[in-house]
């Protein structure tokens, strides 16, 4: 039998149809309901980010290739490799800034492109390596990019968690690469996000300021948010991640939790698994990356 | 509303902190239309009917949209381009369109600052009296900053890295600055170099400030009105169609 049904707040255009089972299920009083869209994040975890076959061709050269993966709500997924292995891409593609050749991404279940208004309001991102207007201060920053939310974060609060709070009134132009790094992540912070995106994250941190801010993300997932991150550090991997994906030349080489990965290969340490997945010794990864840069440039 | 204005106040109070536009923008003019209106401000400015200083006066009201249209908007645009500003602008629910709008208001409103300080030059200092109609004299001001910010944003659209801009910039700047009358008299040229200036689109803008100002009547300025306008239409179109985020 298929009837459409109403429900309140919203959830009608999700659902088509409703069959009726002769045997009760422990559902609904005995239907199953099935849904036109999302049909299996009933029955699991919400997915948050979800890439199907993704591809993407620069110059003839494959830099992501056929790579597929999907975050949950509420985890922390590591995107790891060498340079060039094609991590910022992938990001790229999922944030909609690049168009994918091949293969479908999405955020929440839309593609970011088309609906940026309404996905970017959850969403927060670090990219590597930005820099910000001449002449603007720290606490000018934080205000003009909280401005673009509906429901921003207390900036100043933000700052202080990240030991941020007597820079306020400083220019950007003066803060040391570390300070500069964690003001990055407050502006990712900034909007309340549920799901952040940190590109490269404590690249030229030193190794206290490194820890700080694990203890803050560890706080924030906590507290349910979503973070997709990329790095070139195995520790950072381990201390952070539920979940981990390692790319060599595009495509996925492995996927798994921190567990599960190091069960599967013959070595005890994430560092020395990960180069064994990459098939190579410690010389050959500094050739290959190498071999990237060349590349790149 | 109120978040457009949080962003305006922020990029506002940047435009002001850097030198080069306090010097450029406002002190230049002011200091050129006092050097003209000294020397030779009374004098018959050619055969215009118009004195030096009168002349002069709508002429250097358009320096500091020549500054704002030729070196603030390009180089703001591609800095923040560069800077990945506009990449992060993107992953926000607020178009990075709003940023570029918001800076070209701002260009604006430091272009009018400019125009006020040189009014405030001619009329305290030399005792200028517009004869033209007042309102219609904002408007071909308008007209004419509006038509030199479409060059500027197309220049900024088409230039894809910070140095071509700053060459770019430059080609734009010191050329209209200095061959279309809006620091030089035009009335001192030769005529040749009268004919270019009156080629150039600072020309354009400034003949039909000044023909306003001295009481023309507008329909006989159509052709001005015309030029500026397509100016206008041409470059926002094609710089809207080729502008890139990153």
């Amino acid at each position: 039998m298929e009837k459409s049904f109403e429900m309140d707040n919203g959830a009608a255009q999700k659902f088509a149809k409703i069959e009726f089972f002769p045997l009760t299920l422990p559902f609904r009083g005995g239907c199953k309901i099935l849904l036109e869209k999302d049909k299996e994040d009933f029955f699991m975890d919400k997915t948050c980010i979800d890439v199907k076959n993704a591809a993407k061709e620069y110059d003839g050269r494959r830099v992501v290739d056929g790579l597929s993966f999907t975050v949950c709500s509420g985890e922390v997924f590591g995107l790891l490799g060498h340079n060039g292995a094609g991590k910022t891409t992938t990001i790229e593609m999922i944030l909609g800034l690049k168009k994918p050749d091949f293969g479908e991404l999405e955020l929440f279940g839309l593609e970011a492109a088309k609906h940026r208004k309404e996905i970017f309001e959850k969403v927060g991102v670090q990219f590597q390596s930005s820099s910000y207007q001449a002449a603007i201060r720290v606490g000018e920053v934080c205000e003009e990019y909280a401005s673009l939310y509906r429901k921003p974060a207390d900036y100043q609060s933000l700052l202080k968690q990240f030991g941020l709070e007597k820079l306020t009134k400083s220019p950007v132009m003066k803060l040391s690469g570390g300070e500069r790094q964690r003001l990055s992540v407050v502006l990712a912070l900034i909007g309340n996000p549920e799901v952040i995106f940190l590109d490269e994250l404590t690249t030229g941190l030193d190794v206290a300021a490194r820890r700080e801010v694990w203890r803050t993300l560890k706080k924030l997932k906590k507290q349910g948010l979503t973070i997709f991150l990329t790095t070139h550090y195995m520790e950072e991997a381990e201390a952070l991640c539920d979940r981990i994906c390692i790319l060599k030349k595009g495509k996925k080489v492995i996927e798994g939790t921190v567990g599960e990965i190091l069960q599967s290969s013959p070595y005890r340490t994430l560092e020395e698994a990960y180069l064994w997945y990459m098939g190579e010794t410690v010389e050959d990864s500094e050739k290959e990356e190498a071999d990237n840069n060349e590349a790149i440039l | 509303m109120k978040q457009f204005f949080k962003l305006y106040k922020i990029e506002q109070k940047l435009f002001f902190r850097s030198v080069d536009v306090f010097i450029f923008n406002l002190c230049m003019p002011v200091i050129t239309l006092f050097l003209i209106g000294l020397i030779v401000g009374s004098k018959m400015a050619g055969d215009s009917g118009l004195t030096y200083l009168e002349s002069s006066f709508a002429a250097i009201s358009t320096v500091g949209i020549c500054c704002s249209a030729f070196m603030s908007i390009p180089i703001v645009m591609v800095d923040y381009r560069d800077k990945k500003i506009l990449k992060h602008f993107y992953c926000s629910p607020c178009s990075p369109a709003r940023l570029l709008f918001v800076d070209m208001l701002c260009s604006g409103v430091m272009a009018a600052l400019s125009a006020i300080c040189v009014t405030i030059t001619a009329c305290a200092g030399f005792g200028y009296r517009m004869s033209g109609n007042v309102i219609i004299y904002i408007g071909a001001w308008l007209l004419t900053m509006i038509s030199m910010f479409s060059i500027g944003l197309l220049v900024a659209a088409l230039c894809k890295t910070v140095k071509s801009m700053n060459v770019a910039a430059s080609l734009l700047y010191f050329p209209m600055l200095l061959f279309s009358g809006a620091t030089i008299p035009v009335e001192l040229f030769p005529k040749s170099l009268q004919l270019v200036a009156g080629y150039l689109p600072l020309g354009v803008g400034i003949r039909l400030m000044k023909g306003v100002s001295a009481g023309i009547p507008v329909a006989a300025m159509g052709r001005e009105i015309l030029i500026l306008t397509l100016i206008a239409a041409v470059c926002i179109t094609t710089a809207v169609k080729t502008f890139r985020w990153e």
